[in-house]
């Protein structure tokens, strides 16, 4: 497995982001060209499909279906939105893309959006991204400037218009159907699927919605083809991807790694291991909702695979070593989730809300017998009655600690 | 198609959901936030097994080869678990709330036999100074709203259903705030002030909102020897009595049920609905102009006053029949009957919340002058001002008749049937059909020889209304009524559940 790919981050660092004609010069904006100029958008979905590339933004649905169901459908007016809400606690992956090459970001909506056949393609960014909204701004400005987008791109038939859309920051709005409710200028909540966004989306027209470090991918498939994109990684979801490393590790960074890389590989090689003087206890795979992964199943693949024990998520990994307090761990867990609930359903609203509750009280030490039977029911609950996913995250790594770390966690109990 | 419910086979029609196809078939799975137009799926209690999955049933429709479970050990406990946390802000509240009885959550919580307070209340009503305390006690934020004179509100009672959100056609009510601070109210939680329907009222599951009236003050001039309490009965309640006190099963059951509460006099409105068309009839008469609107429905008027007020001077300043009903009862039939008016309670049983804002009187002589008095000022709406003589004092919906009854403990097994007292007859027993959408209008111009509009439910009125602002209609009466299908389904009627 070749250690060094690239395909992301190549960029990083080398080229000033600011400057389009940098990322021309390091051939940038090839790919929108040999698009336009040799490729039909049934083509170059071919081209994605073959590439086997998949969703980033943590369910990894292939992204080459997504894009075919919105291709099919007949209506003249379909949407594209490159999903930027990026608010996993500890993921800050779409940030640094937009940071250091956001002129590859636009390319690939640019290519994506004109596969589908969308009349406008929309930015949806975190609210709390103050900066990279300016960056962005200016790229988009800097692309219309060179007739990248716009009215007769290089003057071909297509016709692109793309907005900014500033989200409030809430994180139920990363999910599609609630980002597009967002948009629309309702509650941002997700709506009841089927129909799904790629039918009905936005304003009720088909709408395409891919995350940012996906659509990233899309410039150097078109440009050296999928079946060149599917050597790479995991036989499952080729390509590389982006980990955040955070927590007790020597260089908690953003790095770039095929998929299907070991865990410890990523921890001990790509993070420096563990910092000096504390001791590994386990890792959390996927942001806050993601699972925990002790130290005797740190050999596992990180993949998109349905099947997997562990979820890749948004690619964050969280190292905890044994100094920290697990209540606090907890707490904040709960914290996030109760703040970021919409509130819509029962389970998920009042769950998140009596969890955040118990765990205050097991900071404190003041925990009942009753409040155990209320972890285990509300537990239950949220992984199978709530409206949207979000209530099975609530409950993943809660439930995970209650399960490994029982000892530790009522230590304090009476 | 065809589907497995509960391991036997049912035909289904093709795009209805699982709940509506159990109904059908006598299957019946417990709901808190759907109603008859609205299924969002939120209060995840009516869950059903399919193939070994939960799901909802409100919102998931049927497929070929579904086998559907309707009672099982997980869906029990997904209902059980569900309920207790909705439970958890109620547990202790009933015996003061005014829902006491007929509430959907304290059903379901019998039915399903919550028993167990695993949860600490966390919502309170709260003044300012407590607020403080609020960030260290996990206490929720509690809006509480009596600015109006037809419906009370508290989020303390509510379990964020959304069906007032759903039913309401002037989308006065939304979420605010998110996850558990979540509450229903108004935008910038301003006091309510809408067309007061009343449908939400209607719809509400628990205590949350509720009829606005100060029910123990009827009850103790019902008890006061000095007062003769009056009722008059809305002919609309009679289709809905029975589902808030099934013992009332008829006309006569409910008057001689009103007699034994306190009630000296029952009459019929029908009596007030002759006074009210005659009037109105008078006045589409005398007038010159067109387009002129019937104000028989208060909550029509309230809309007129808000929404479009360049209407206000087409609406023609006749008063509902309950007010000028109880105006006759207090002059006139005072005067024969030698009562001294000032010790007459004149209650209304309606179907109808907004009868509840407090109406300038109309004094009769002004529409006898010549008919072009119009609706003028802050008359009808809920904040103003009474001045004068106040001739109905109270209305009180079907709901509030049952709380009541069910406070004062009515043995209804003691109760006969009884008729309507003398003195104030129905002459013509057609009249009673003006509780449904057009037929006032109908009456009027069938007697006048001229054209008329009519419009029932928000959608329809605004419709109409722009129409008119374009001047793309042009006739000599226009009705509307906010409810749909008239008072019949007013917002004061009691909800089958």
């Amino acid at each position: 497995m070749e250690k060094e790919i690239k395909i992301i981050t190549k960029n990083w660092g080398q080229i000033n982001p600011n400057q389009i004609a940098d990322y021309i010069a390091v051939g940038g904006y090839i790919s929108l060209e040999k698009f336009i100029k040799e490729m039909t958008p049934a083509l170059a979905l071919e081209e994605i499909k073959l590439s086997g590339l998949c969703g980033r933004g943590g369910a990894g649905f292939p992204t080459g279906m997504k894009l075919e169901s919105v291709q099919k459908e007949k209506s003249k007016e379909k949407y594209f939105i490159c999903n930027l809400d990026e608010s996993e606690p500890g993921t800050y992956k779409d940030r640094s893309i937009v940071d250091c090459d956001p002129h590859m970001l636009l390319e690939g909506i640019i290519i994506e959006a004109l596969i589908v056949g969308a009349c406008k393609a929309f930015i949806y960014v975190n609210g709390n991204y103050q900066k990279q909204i300016a960056i962005l701004e200016r790229v988009v400005g800097q692309a219309q400037e060179k007739n990248f987008l716009g009215e007769k791109i290089l003057g071909s038939k297509y016709n692109l218009e793309i907005e900014i859309f500033v989200g409030a920051g809430a994180y139920i709005c990363g999910e599609e159907t609630a980002l597009i409710n967002s948009i629309e200028g309702n509650r941002g909540e997700p709506k009841l699927r089927p129909p799904f966004p790629t039918q009905v989306g936005l304003f009720g027209k088909p709408t395409a919605v891919n995350n940012a470090e996906t659509i990233a991918n899309i410039p150097w498939i078109i440009a050296r083809g999928g079946k060149k994109y599917a050597t790479i990684g995991s036989k499952k979801s080729p390509g590389t991807k982006l980990f955040i490393i955070n927590g007790s590790v020597k260089n908690p960074a953003v790095f770039e790694a095929p998929l299907g890389t070991k865990l410890s590989t990523l921890i001990d090689e790509y993070a420096g291991g563990v910092q000096k003087g504390k001791e590994f206890w386990f890792a959390q795979v996927g942001g806050s909702s993601g699972r925990l992964v002790l130290k005797k199943d740190l050999n596992m693949k990180l993949e998109y695979d349905r099947e997997a024990k562990v979820s890749l998520g948004s690619g964050a990994i969280l190292v905890i070593d044994k100094t920290v307090d697990i209540h606090e761990l907890l707490l904040s867990w709960m914290s996030f989730f109760r703040r970021e609930s919409c509130g819509k359903c029962v389970p998920c609203r009042e769950g998140t809300f009596r969890l955040w509750e118990i765990a205050k009280r097991l900071q404190d030490g003041e925990i009942s017998e009753r409040d155990v039977i209320a972890i285990k029911d509300i537990l239950w609950t949220l992984n199978n009655t709530t409206f949207c996913p979000l209530g099975k995250f609530a409950a993943t790594a809660f439930g995970d600690a209650i399960n490994n770390f029982q000892k530790e966690i009522y230590r304090l109990s009476k | 198609m065809n589907i497995k419910i509960n391991k036997k086979e049912y035909a289904a029609k093709d795009g209805e959901t699982i709940f509506v196809a159990c109904l059908r078939n006598g299957i019946k799975i417990p709901t808190l936030c759907g109603t008859k137009n609205s299924h969002e799926g939120v209060c995840r209690i009516c869950v059903v097994e399919n193939n070994g999955r939960l799901i909802t049933s409100c919102n998931t429709k049927i497929s070929e080869g579904m086998e559907i479970v309707t009672e099982s050990e997980n869906i029990s406990k997904a209902r059980r678990i569900n309920l207790e946390l909705l439970w958890a802000d109620h547990a202790g509240k009933c015996v003061t709330c005014k829902k006491n009885q007929k509430c959907e959550l304290q059903n379901l919580a019998t039915e399903q036999k919550i028993e167990n307070f695993h949860f600490i209340p966390r919502k309170e009503e709260l003044t300012d100074r407590e607020n403080l305390d609020l960030l260290k006690d996990n206490r929720t934020r509690v809006v509480v709203d009596e600015g109006n004179a037809c419906i009370s509100r508290t989020t303390e009672l509510c379990v964020e259903c959304r069906r007032c959100i759903n039913v309401c056609p002037t989308k006065e009510l939304s979420f605010n705030h998110r996850a558990g601070d979540v509450v229903v109210g108004t935008p910038y939680e301003k006091p309510l002030d809408c067309i007061f329907c009343g449908q939400c009222v209607k719809d509400c599951p628990t205590g949350a909102l509720t009829d606005k009236n100060d029910l123990l003050e009827i009850i103790g001039q019902l008890n006061d020897l000095k007062k003769m309490a009056v009722a008059l009965i809305d002919p609309a309640i009679m289709d809905s009595v029975a589902f808030e006190q099934e013992e009332i099963t008829s006309q006569r059951k409910l008057i001689a049920t009103l007699q034994s509460l306190g009630f000296e006099k029952v009459f019929d409105l029908g009596f007030g609905m002759e006074l009210a068309l005659e009037k109105m009839t008078q006045v589409v008469k005398n007038s010159t102009k067109n387009n002129l609107m019937l104000s028989h429905c208060p909550s029509f008027n309230l809309f007129i006053e808000k929404y479009y007020p360049q209407f206000r001077k087409n609406i023609i300043d006749v008063t509902h029949p309950d007010e000028l009903m109880a105006e006759f009862i207090k002059t006139e039939y005072a005067k024969k009957e030698k009562i001294n008016p000032e010790d007459l309670m004149v209650v209304s049983i309606s179907s109808c919340v907004a009868k509840k804002t407090p109406v300038k009187s109309s004094s009769p002589s002004e529409i006898s002058k010549g008919g072009e008095a119009y609706f003028t000022g802050q008359a009808g709406s809920p904040m103003a001002k009474f001045d004068g003589v106040k001739n109905l004092d109270y209305v009180i919906t079907v709901r509030e008749l049952g709380w009541i009854i069910r406070q004062q403990k009515i043995k209804f097994e003691d109760i006969g049937n009884a008729d309507f007292n003398s003195g104030l007859a129905v002459k013509n027993e057609k009249i009673k059909d003006i509780i449904k959408a057009g037929k006032t209008a109908e009456m009027i111009a069938e007697k006048l020889k001229v054209k008329y509009i009519v419009a029932d439910g928000v959608p329809q009125i605004k419709n109409i209304l722009r129409d008119l602002d374009k001047g793309r209609v042009e006739t000599k009466i226009i009705e509307a009524m906010v409810c749909d299908g008239g008072c019949v389904n007013g917002g004061g009627q009691a909800r089958q559940i």
